[in-house]
């Protein structure tokens, strides 16, 4: 019999398995994550004898005698300590991998006391985070290590919790301490567990499906097919085109696409059961690219549509083939971008069971639970469901879409037992929608100064098995395509084409990453054709407040995009003058998803029993920090002390459907419904009532971020209510070529936090030096990702190069107290300040992503 | 001799566990170190030891990663490596599997499962044997308890291969 200690006591596992396994599912100590189970990611890391192991990887039986710390097992100091330094430094957005780079610090402290930046970030690289680009982590293990030698918990930096203070996220304890639950940190009690059996063909029609077997294997307690659906089969984001479970005579899409589901007592049998699922295929062929799927003769990936195309947007103003052809200067050329990886630490997972009402009760992980709602109610054919947002691990947009929700609503529906339906690492690389892969064509005219007379392209993306939000991505790269610069001839035609690929969708920066790579390089080789300097073209052409943008809107008092400017030429300036490598990137990204569609926040403030003001908007906390913002919302816009206030995570029975978590719109959206909200909180106020008198009362805000549609008949178009501007500098050591540093300047109305924000920004950019440098998401040639979720080049603490962020406040928005938002804008300039850095380090101009002939690419030969 | 050491830290490590000595069988790994402690008398430092198996092992916190004794291993199984890098393949055997697995207990023969198991592609089979780049290791250790043949090591002596 095997044993070993587990935070002191002395455990014997009931049979073999991995140490992460028997740390959540025996022992039920769930600090330790399950981010991948393949050794990749760390958020499962504990100690094992005094050193930093992955849980994930090693068998009980070879644990004998050995002794296992988990977060669980710190002392009350060392909570203490790691809980105050992570919160104060900033360094806890999402939290799924908290828990891991926890006793990451520990390992190093409890051996060096005093440690170097290096050997942090060497303690840390092991250990992915997607969401603050480990600048904040680094510095609260900095932290951590200087009160451990202290021996004494400072002051916190800031504590009045108005707008615009550095206040500790409400959050960050129970994800430091990993008490905080994501959907797969709950266990029910008679808990199924469920998995699809995913198509073999990206591309076949599936003829029979035989489950007989598998329902016969001890253990299994459902196989479901298409025919025990009571609902609609299809859901989706905006259309209704995709498949929960293929039925026989249905094509399958991608590999991904779900045929039969398996619910079972436990994992194992899950995964046996779908082995002896028979299933017979007529293979067709696949479609793999924008090509194949654009030619006359292309397999049709939707039997129900005429051909290959999702969306087609002309959007066109002013005359951009004359002005163009008037120019002094013209520049054209082809470009294109990857696909890309969300690579969040949390897998998609969803817990259902029935609730004591008989409803169906979801535990989700996504960034609208209405939408979850919305689409469930569809497929189950009842309004008897209840979503809760769990903790977020995670989204960039790749959580948008249902993944799992759906699934384990169908089996609880069916069984009417508890089920946690959860994808392993691989199958979320599959199946959540990606960044889009783009191929474009741009022309770019100028005038001897270097204005912009006009700029014409053509831009195609794969979107892959399903619409998914490839129309409005399509729609937002086209828009935003013009850049943030005044110039009224402009011209873009995009078209986005399914193929049997992994669906691409919402991915932070929504389509603007690709095109704003085009622009801005576009704009630097324009620069060096005029003769001015990158920094001198984007100050001519730079939209300013009252100026009119290419998309006919004019703009308001709050651009910031001079500001964003001024703010970084400083060390420009000084790079250039020490002959270091310098490139520049600009930006602008919406907040609110605009142009006509209805975009409403939703705010309910409820007095409870407990005589606190409990916030309730149906709007996904991801990790950005939604819940900390309202709060601060509240404290300034109230009489209340933040003690008073409690923030809900969202559901859909008490909190009203504030929309999605994208178009960097909750701050702005959701934060003007919530001031309205107190305002009339405080009329309640100012007639003399306190909290005691106020139990059972709620004050509803509401706040429609009204825009015009694309096409308006009107001179000037609203198209977005506000926009948020930035510029990105990056600079090249010019002996190793490497990044030296990277300065993102952004202006964002009004920073509710600080500290949040620039959490955004390092994320964001961390995110993008990715995009911009390694991160690949290559596809077979059985449209199968290619990729582990450890070899998608994902940046790791000790390549992360310094990054300055510059919050920039303006005033000028008339809602939300002026604050923007921020968000998706950070991992946009990115990658062309860093291609242009490229250029000037050795000359070589690149016009696609990841950038060749860098020290940065994977020398190795497996790519 | 003390000399500073600069972060990260490098060390000499020595890729052969030995097995083959503890394996008297007549196939005998010509790759594999023959315990000539040319490496050890080269040490300035006293870093080399011959172990228990009669290979040479290299004790990482007085080695300085100065060389010596790369370039005086006469089977050429010394390279230089970073030493938060833990998780290290510990054979040079580059025989076919089948004559690989004649000549050793623990000879790497080539099988592809730790090359299949990484998830950052940090492991790949050159010339019939496993080599992991540091470059890109995560130093997750699945290679490790995958590996039939106990080809790899935990420096930190923590994970131990499970066959």
């Amino acid at each position: 019999m095997i044993s070993f200690t587990v935070n002191g006591c002395v455990v014997t596992p009931s049979k073999n398995q991995k140490l992460l396994r028997f740390l959540r599912d025996e022992l039920h100590l769930l600090a330790a994550k399950d981010g991948c189970s393949e050794g990749a990611c760390g958020a499962c890391t504990v100690l094992i004898n005094g050193n930093a192991c992955k849980s994930c990887v090693p068998d009980t039986d070879s644990l004998q005698g050995k002794s296992v710390i988990t977060v669980e097992g710190l002392t009350a100091w060392e909570t203490k300590v790691y809980s105050f330094a992570y919160a104060e430094a900033g360094a806890v957005q999402c939290g799924f991998c908290i828990p891991g780079m926890v006793m990451c610090t520990k390992a190093l402290l409890d051996k060096n006391p005093d440690p170097t930046d290096s050997e942090i970030c060497y303690a840390l690289r092991n250990n992915y985070c997607r969401c603050t680009g480990y600048v904040k982590i680094i510095a609260a293990v900095k932290l951590a290590a200087k009160i451990t030698r202290e021996g004494r918990i400072p002051e916190k930096g800031a504590d009045d919790w108005k707008l615009g203070a550095r206040v500790q996220r409400l959050d960050a304890e129970e994800k430091v301490l990993g008490t905080g639950k994501y959907p797969d940190d709950y266990y029910l009690d008679g808990m199924l567990y469920g998995s699809a059996l995913r198509s073999k063909y990206p591309r076949a029609r599936v003829l029979s499906i035989d489950t007989s077997a598998a329902k016969a294997l001890p253990g299994v307690v459902a196989v479901l097919t298409a025919e025990d659906i009571p609902g609609e089969n299809k859901i989706g984001h905006l259309k209704h085109d995709q498949y929960t479970l293929i039925p026989p005579g249905g094509l399958t899409h991608f590999l991904g696409d779900a045929i039969a589901l398996v619910a079972a007592e436990n994992c194992e049998t899950v995964e046996k059961a779908k082995k002896l699922i028979r299933v017979e295929y007529e293979i067709l062929p696949a479609v793999h690219n924008i090509q194949e799927a654009a030619a006359s003769d292309a397999p049709k990936v939707f039997d129900e549509e005429k051909d290959n195309i999702c969306a087609y947007k002309h959007i066109s103003r002013g005359n951009a083939a004359e002005a163009i052809q008037q120019a002094k200067h013209v520049i054209s050329h082809h470009f294109e971008t990857p696909w890309t990886e969300h690579a969040f630490l949390e897998p998609e997972c969803a817990v259902s069971y029935i609730d004591e009402d008989g409803d169906m009760f979801i535990y989700s992980t996504d960034q609208s639970a209405h939408q979850t709602l919305h689409e469930c109610r569809l497929l189950l054919g009842t309004d008897k469901i209840k979503v809760q947002n769990a903790l977020v691990g995670g989204g960039f947009g790749g959580k948008e879409d249902m993944t799992v929700q759906h699934h384990a609503a169908l089996i609880t529906y069916l069984t009417k037992r508890p089920v946690k339906v959860k994808l392993s690492r691989a199958e979320s690389l599959l199946i959540h929608p990606k960044r889009h892969h783009f191929e474009m064509d741009f022309t770019m005219g100028c005038d001897e100064n270097g204005i912009i007379q006009g700029v014409k392209a053509t831009v195609a993306s794969d979107t892959g098995a399903f619409a998914s939000l490839g129309g409005p991505v399509l729609e937002r790269a086209c828009t935003h395509a013009a850049g943030p610069y005044t110039y009224q001839n402009f011209e873009i035609e995009g078209t986005a084409y399914y193929t049997n690929n992994p669906p691409a969708g919402a991915f932070r920066g929504f389509g603007v990453t690709q095109t704003c790579f085009v622009t801005e390089t576009l704009l630097n080789m324009m620069a060096d054709e005029v003769g001015i300097s990158p920094w001198e073209i984007r100050y001519r052409n730079a939209i300013r407040p009252w100026g009119v943008l290419p998309n006919g809107q004019i703009v308001d008092d709050s651009t910031g995009l001079v500001e964003t400017l001024m703010a970084v030429k400083p060390e420009y300036d000084a790079a250039i003058a020490a002959g270091k490598p310098a490139g520049l990137g600009c930006a602008m990204k919406n907040a609110g998803v605009g142009v006509g569609i209805p975009d409403t926040g939703r705010v309910k403030l409820i007095v409870e029993p407990d005589k606190k003001v409990h916030i309730y908007a149906g709007a996904s906390c991801i990790g950005q920090g939604l819940g900390t913002v309202l709060v601060q919302m509240v404290v300034t816009n109230t009489d209340l002390q933040h003690e008073e206030i409690v923030y809900e995570r969202s559901n859909t029975w008490i909190s009203p459907d504030s929309g999605t978590t994208s178009g960097s719109r909750q701050t702005l959206v959701t934060g003007e419904a919530c001031r309205r909200a107190c305002e009339k909180f405080m009329e309640d106020r100012k007639k003399g009532k306190n909290l005691n008198d106020m139990v059972g009362c709620f004050y509803y805000g509401e706040y429609l971020a009204k825009t015009d549609p694309l096409g308006a008949d009107v001179p000037n178009p609203v198209s977005h209510v506000a926009y948020g501007y930035a510029t990105q500098l990056c600079i090249l050591d010019s002996k190793t070529g490497k990044i030296e540093k990277v300065v993102a300047a952004h202006d964002v109305g009004k920073a509710v936090n600080p500290l949040s924000c620039e959490g955004q920004i390092e994320g964001g950019v961390v995110m993008s030096i990715g995009y911009a440098l390694r991160e690949r998401y290559p596809i077979d040639k059985n449209c199968k990702p290619i990729e582990k979720y450890g070899s998608l080049g994902l940046f790791r603490a000790h390549e992360v190069p310094e990054i300055e962020a510059i919050v920039i406040d303006k005033p000028g928005l008339k809602v939300a107290c002026g604050a923007i938002g921020i968000g998706e804008i950070t991992s946009i300039p990115t990658a062309p300040a860093i291609a242009d850095a490229y250029f000037r380090y050795d000359h070589e101009r690149r016009y696609s992503l990841p950038l060749v002939h860098t020290p940065y690419e994977r020398k190795d030969g497996s790519w | 001799m003390v000399m500073k050491k600069k972060f990260p830290y490098r060390a000499a490590l020595v890729a052969c566990n030995g097995g083959c000595r503890a394996n008297q069988e007549e196939a005998k790994c010509t790759y594999g170190c023959s315990g000539c402690r040319a490496c050890a008398s080269a040490c300035k430092f006293g870093a080399i030891s011959i172990n228990s198996y009669g290979v040479a092992e290299v004790a990482e916190e007085k080695c300085i990663a100065c060389g010596m004794c790369v370039r005086v291993c006469p089977q050429q199984l010394i390279h230089i490596h970073e030493c938060a890098n833990y998780i290290v393949v510990k054979c040079s055997n580059h025989d076919k599997g089948a004559d690989a697995r004649k000549e050793c207990q623990v000879s790497c023969i080539g099988c592809g499962i730790c090359e299949r198991t990484c998830t950052a592609s940090a492991v790949h089979i050159r010339d019939n044997c496993a080599v992991i780049d540091e470059t890109y290791c995560l130093s997750c250790g699945m290679c490790l308890v995958k590996c039939p043949r106990h080809v790899m090591q935990d420096l930190r002596g923590i994970f131990t291969s499970g066959h």
